[in-house]
């Protein structure tokens, strides 16, 4: 029995149990072609922006201008019913379009999300209507989380022909979240780069291609042949969050807690946020090395072969 | 007076009679409310040596300060009396609307002594008190007890707190229950059936007032806000349920009756599967935000609340792999008002025994047999064959049953020990051993160093002693003013805090330094009470198992702990809580603590 039933899905919900809304339905008159279809590492960037997210969403919607052409894409399709009427619209539908409570609200022009950034937003949601990040003085109403139930009053604004995303903030619960809060797991804001003309595109193309390289060559830990295995076993809410028991990690030699969570979250971001964050745990979250030792500094060590429990703080009960 | 009403409510069910009796502010302040006032007032009111089942023990229901105020987890009561399993003190909370029923009485204690000629209920409606009939409810469970008693006052507002099948029998490890939830430990719900007393029915008008009303407001609010913080994850998205995967992983998960700590099927009875598999709704008390309580799903298609202790106590503990068969087995200690902990412990005593062959009539209850165990448990409620000698817990069958079977009851004073295994728990072994009211995880948070890295819990050291009598004053405010545990991780600086917030509802100038004192003073009172009821120093103590076996299996394998480390521990708790070397507290203690009062007044001398 595998029922989608449990408590998380109620009121606190993983990121598996919302939804990824991207818009595509913008005119593209700068670009001078459709934005959703350039070619972006080898595929349609809509496909690119899709993939991505589905790492960390189960359900994703694609809200698109009436008649816009896509590629076949493993979501819900819906349109906008008149073309070209702004963001707002775009939020409005793609939340009506979803069946989970919480969305990731983005558009088909960022091609450089960041999981965990975008994890992170979605952790501040269980109190909050509206999580949006604030970088370089502007709101970043494409980059942000809304709760379904908000909808109705953007269907008011659009009525009264208020198009843009920010008027609805005062009027709901709205977290911002600051540049220095972003800077912890975007330093560059590259979450927020989106392409308007056709030199904005050949400059994101170039930086794809220089942060492949730099990948490339900074040889990703899981295959440095003198690497540290180790398991992280995950017990209670990161478990459940996870949705996996265990996770295998390569580390560098003389690997500390601090790259344990690291890898961790690169691995599993939809940890990040819930259960670690750019510090480590997150208070309430305890860390145990092979059931003997419980050690809490990032800079503790760890050896080959180490398994590495993460379990709540509190044993009570 | 705010936060408190000065007075109790004392009914004498042989009698009929109930008067009014004030309460002192100085005590209030002394003993704040919950489990300190009720300590306070059982060694008054409890004759010294009463037997627990004489009309003469006290029942006593405490409200405290904090309760009505709005305080998330602050929705609580105490039940505090002579425990019939232990023969010290028993005290249990239970929590919700009864609670905060019980504070709109308008009294801080109810006080019950003597016997009804007949089974009866009290009716408490705006002070006045009836005592009804309550032939027609034999038999009822707590819940359908509720349900009838409601029907039958015509008064749907009305909250009741209520005794099964088991207390009726003087089980001696019986509940009292509300609204599903239980005052578990010690056999209250004994008590109260030897009162002949099936249920206690409120229905009150009063509002509590308090000094600082925005002051109070202020600091529900932060607390409040950090109740619904990371913090409390664990009990907010699994529940309590969640600590059996890693008791198990730490080797630290109580198995087949403490032989070994871990148990081969531990996935199956994890609290993440049974969410997964089984999960029906989250609940959880009046006036709480953090809604700890999760409902399964058994296959009958029932609801049943399950916690981690009735996980373990029904589940590894007697070897039983399935949780369908532990949900069943919760349902019936529910439906008869048993403590699930006692009920675990005692069965997996009589598994072990009638496995080496010394319970020739029940040849079938071994472990990891369903179905002896969910036949075992009526039987205990009833007292019905082997129950008659399972009711009584694990020390005295063990007692009867001779054979050396005591070396397989698993209790500490006559109290069955709860899902923690002492030797890979070293602090937590020591906060078992000396707990006044016996093998008790709740009345102290020992396990808490061994679970957080600040002690090395495969070792003991002297060091552990005064970290258990801390853990035990800490959590002696907790349970007297009352916040519930699981609250604890949410105060930056608990006493501090809680001064605070005490100073705001009552009005009073309380620091931190008179809140830990008065935690110190609670448990010293509940240990004079035991002194005065005939501790001895040997009460003091493990069972032999935990000091002659190592553990099999799991990371724990090969620890142990010996009889002189214990030793060596207690005496370093008994140093320092100030306390004789052989555990008495010494009349300088008492009076440090202010304690030559209540003691002179429960012997009728003047102080």
């Amino acid at each position: 029995m595998n029922r989608p039933c449990n408590e998380f899905m109620n009121d606190h919900r993983t990121m598996a149990d919302a939804t990824a809304v991207i818009l595509t339905g913008g005119k593209s008159s700068r670009m001078g072609r459709p934005k959703a279809l350039l070619s972006f590492d080898g595929e349609p960037l809509i496909a690119h922006v899709v993939r991505s997210l589905k790492k960390l969403f189960t359900d994703a919607v694609v809200v698109a201008a009436p008649e816009q052409e896509l590629p076949i894409l493993p979501v819900v399709l819906v349109r906008d019913e008149v073309a070209y009427q702004g963001p707002v619209s775009g939020i409005y539908h793609g939340l009506k379009a979803s069946s989970q409570e919480i969305c990731f609200v983005t558009s088909c022009d960022a091609p450089f999300l960041n999981l965990q950034l975008i994890a992170h937003l979605m952790a501040q949601i269980p109190d909050c209507d509206v999580v949006v990040p604030y970088w370089q003085e502007r709101f970043q109403p494409l980059h942000a989380v809304y709760r379904r139930s908000i909808a109705p009053l953007l269907r008011e604004q659009l009525d009264r022909g208020e198009l843009r995303p920010i008027s609805l903030y005062p009027k709901v619960r709205t977290r911002e979240i600051h540049q220095d809060e972003i800077r912890r797991l975007d330093p560059e804001g590259l979450s927020f780069l989106n392409m308007n003309s056709p030199e904005d595109y050949e400059d994101a193309l170039q930086m794809w291609e220089k942060k492949k390289r730099i990948g490339i060559e900074t040889v990703p830990p899981h295959s440095v042949s003198n690497s540290v295995p180790v398991t992280v076993e995950l017990f209670g809410v990161a478990r459940i969050v996870a949705k996996s028991k265990t996770v295998s990690l390569s580390l560098p030699q003389g690997a500390t807690l601090a790259h344990v969570f690291s890898a961790l979250a690169e691995k599993l971001p939809v940890l990040v946020g819930r259960v670690i964050n750019s510090e480590g745990l997150i208070s309430g979250y305890a860390c145990n090395i092979n059931g003997l030792d419980f050690v809490r500094a990032p800079s503790a060590k760890v050896n080959s072969g180490d398994k590495i429990l993460i379990l709540s703080a509190d044993a009570g009960g | 007076m705010n936060g408190f009403y000065g007075r109790l409510l004392h009914i004498d069910l042989s009698t009929g009679h109930s008067s009014w009796v004030d309460i002192e502010e100085t005590r209030l302040r002394a003993f704040l409310g919950g489990i300190g006032l009720g300590v306070s007032l059982l060694y008054e009111y409890a004759p010294a040596g009463v037997d627990p089942f004489s009309p003469a023990n006290p029942l006593i229901f405490t409200s405290a300060p904090l309760v009505g105020t709005g305080l998330t987890t602050t929705a609580k009561y105490a039940v505090v009396t002579k425990s019939p399993l232990t023969g010290f003190i028993a005290d249990s909370l239970s929590s919700s609307h009864f609670a905060l029923e019980l504070k709109r009485l308008g009294v801080d204690a109810l006080v019950i002594t003597g016997r009804a000629d007949v089974m009866a209920y009290i009716f408490i409606r705006n002070g006045k008190v009836e005592i009804l009939a309550a032939e027609h409810l034999r038999g009822k469970s707590p819940l359908a007890t509720e349900a009838a008693i409601r029907s039958e006052l015509a008064t749907p507002t009305a909250r009741v707190a209520a005794i099964g099948k088991a207390g009726e029998n003087k089980v001696r490890f019986a509940t009292i229950s509300n609204e599903g939830r239980h005052a578990g430990r010690g056999g209250v719900g004994a008590v109260m059936g030897a009162k002949n007393l099936k249920a206690i029915a409120l229905c009150g008008d009063h509002a509590t007032t308090v000094a600082d009303p925005l002051g109070v407001d202020r600091i529900a609010d932060a607390l409040r806000a950090r109740s619904l913080s990371s913090l409390t994850d664990k009990y907010r998205q699994i529940g309590t349920v969640a600590n059996l995967a890693v008791f198990d992983r730490l080797g630290a998960l109580p198995t087949r009756n403490f032989q070994q700590s871990t148990f081969d099927r531990a996935e199956a009875l994890s609290g993440e599967t049974l969410t997964e598999n089984n999960f029906s709704r989250r609940h959880g008390c009046a006036s709480c935000t953090i809604q700890c309580e999760r409902l399964f799903k058994a296959l009958n298609g029932e609801e049943q609340r399950l916690e981690y202790e009735t996980l373990f106590a029904l589940g590894p503990l007697c070897g039983i792999k399935d949780p369908e068969v532990v949900l069943q087995a919760a349902q019936l200690c529910d439906l008869y008002g048993l403590d699930t902990i006692s009920t675990g412990g005692t069965l997996s005593w009589a598994m072990e025994c009638s496995e080496k062959g010394l319970l020739p009539q029940a040849r079938d209850l071994r472990f990891d047999e369903p179905n002896a165990l969910l036949a075992a448990i009526p039987m205990i409620a009833e007292r019905q064959g082997l129950g008659e000698l399972l009711a009584e817990g694990s020390r005295r069958a063990a007692l009867e049953l001779g054979n050396d079977s005591s070396y397989w009851a698993m209790h500490v004073k006559g109290l069955e020990l709860p899902g923690y295994e002492p030797r890979s728990l070293k602090t937590m072994a020591l906060g078992l051993a000396v707990s006044p009211r016996g093998a008790c995880h709740n009345r102290s948070g020992a396990y808490e160093a061994d679970f957080s890295g600040e002690v090395d819990r495969l070792h003991s050291d002297p060091g552990r002693g005064a970290i258990v009598a801390a853990s035990e004053d800490f959590a002696a405010v907790l349970d007297s003013l009352i916040v519930c545990k699981f609250l604890r991780k949410c105060f930056s600086d608990f006493y501090r805090e809680g001064a605070e917030l005490l100073s705001k509802v009552t009005g009073w100038d309380c620091s931190s330094d008179e809140l830990k004192r008065i935690g110190e003073r609670i448990h010293n009172m509940k240990k004079l009470f035991n002194m005065r009821e005939g501790w001895r120093a040997e009460d003091d103590w493990l069972p032999e198992r935990l000091l002659k076996e190592t553990l099999p299996t799991g990371i724990a394998q090969g620890v142990g702990l010996s009889a002189r480390d214990l030793r060596e521990m207690i005496a370093s708790y008994y140093q320092a809580r100030g306390w004789n070397e052989d555990g008495v507290v010494p009349e300088k203690k008492i009076a440090e603590l202010s304690l030559s009062g209540v003691r002179a007044r429960a012997s009728g001398v003047s102080d």
